[in-house]
């Protein structure tokens, strides 16, 4: 997958450009409670459920300020990404041990059937390896902004 | 809240479902040392659902792959079969277990 079409999968509905959380747990909480009040999940308590154990397998902050708490379930009907940042940064037991300030909050349905829940997260990664694309997303105040970067534009 | 049966059955799903991508996930760079929590969480996680019950969904899951499927638009997302309307505001409400009559998965509201 082309990283510009990454955007396909964001809302302005679910992007946070300054996050309430304090901790990891808050951050989860935050970004799954904001997809299911925009209707893409029905119970956001077993969102939550999922991601608690994708954490057990290994934690998601994957260095560098990015953390991408991501997983597949029944409960979900589209693919979505909520993204959240803090300003201050959050302890999320990230590999570096530093805190995660861009948040990329992935959930797939189960039934996958474009099967592109595993490139997404590919791109993902791909994209924000790139001190650059981390460096401008970091600095993003609007929707309209963040997903220009996404784009690559 | 404790979770009901159908919710323990998507869940444990989900499980079985991320411990089957997991080897995929970590090549993409993820840190996957976990793995054993993981499954332990799984063996946890069954023990908690009724046995017959688990037993269905173990079957299901050895014979069609994906024991539980959502529902959406009344239409089972495993065999394309659309459901009675009526079972619909049951299975969301009261969170009953229904299997499809066409394809006997266990059925997931998904709205």
């Amino acid at each position: 997958m082309e990283t510009h079409e990454l955007a396909l999968y964001f809302d302005e509905n679910l992007f946070i450009s300054d996050m309430k959380a304090r901790n990891k747990e808050e951050s989860l909480q935050e970004l799954s409670e904001l997809i299911a009040s925009q209707r893409y999940i029905r119970n956001p308590g077993l969102i939550l459920d999922m991601l608690h154990q994708r954490e057990t397998l290994g934690s998601t902050g994957i260095g560098k300020g990015v953390a991408i708490p991501h997983g597949r379930t029944v409960a979900a009907s589209d693919v979505v990404i909520a993204f959240g940042k803090s300003e201050k940064g959050i302890d999320y037991n990230s590999i570096d041990n530093k805190p995660a300030q861009l948040f990329f909050m992935v959930i797939a349905p189960f039934h996958d059937e474009k099967n592109i829940y595993l490139p997404i997260l590919g791109s993902l990664v791909t994209f924000l390896n790139q001190k650059k694309n981390r460096e401008r997303i970091s600095q993003v105040t609007s929707f309209d902004e963040f997903i220009s970067i996404i784009r690559g534009e | 809240m404790s979770k009901n049966e159908l919710e323990k059955l998507v869940s444990l799903q989900d499980l079985d479902l991320m411990i089957g991508e997991a080897k995929e996930v970590e090549k993409l760079g993820f840190n996957m040392n976990g793995y054993d929590e993981l499954i332990k969480a799984r063996e946890k996680l069954a023990q908690d659902i009724p046995k017959p019950l688990l037993a269905r969904y173990e079957r299901l899951r050895a014979k069609l792959k994906r024991a539980v499927v959502p529902v959406k638009d009344d239409i089972c997302l495993g065999c394309f079969l659309r459901q009675p309307t009526s079972r619909g505001s049951r299975g969301r409400e009261e969170s009953l277990i229904f299997t499809c009559e066409s394809c006997g998965r266990i059925l997931y509201w998904l709205d």
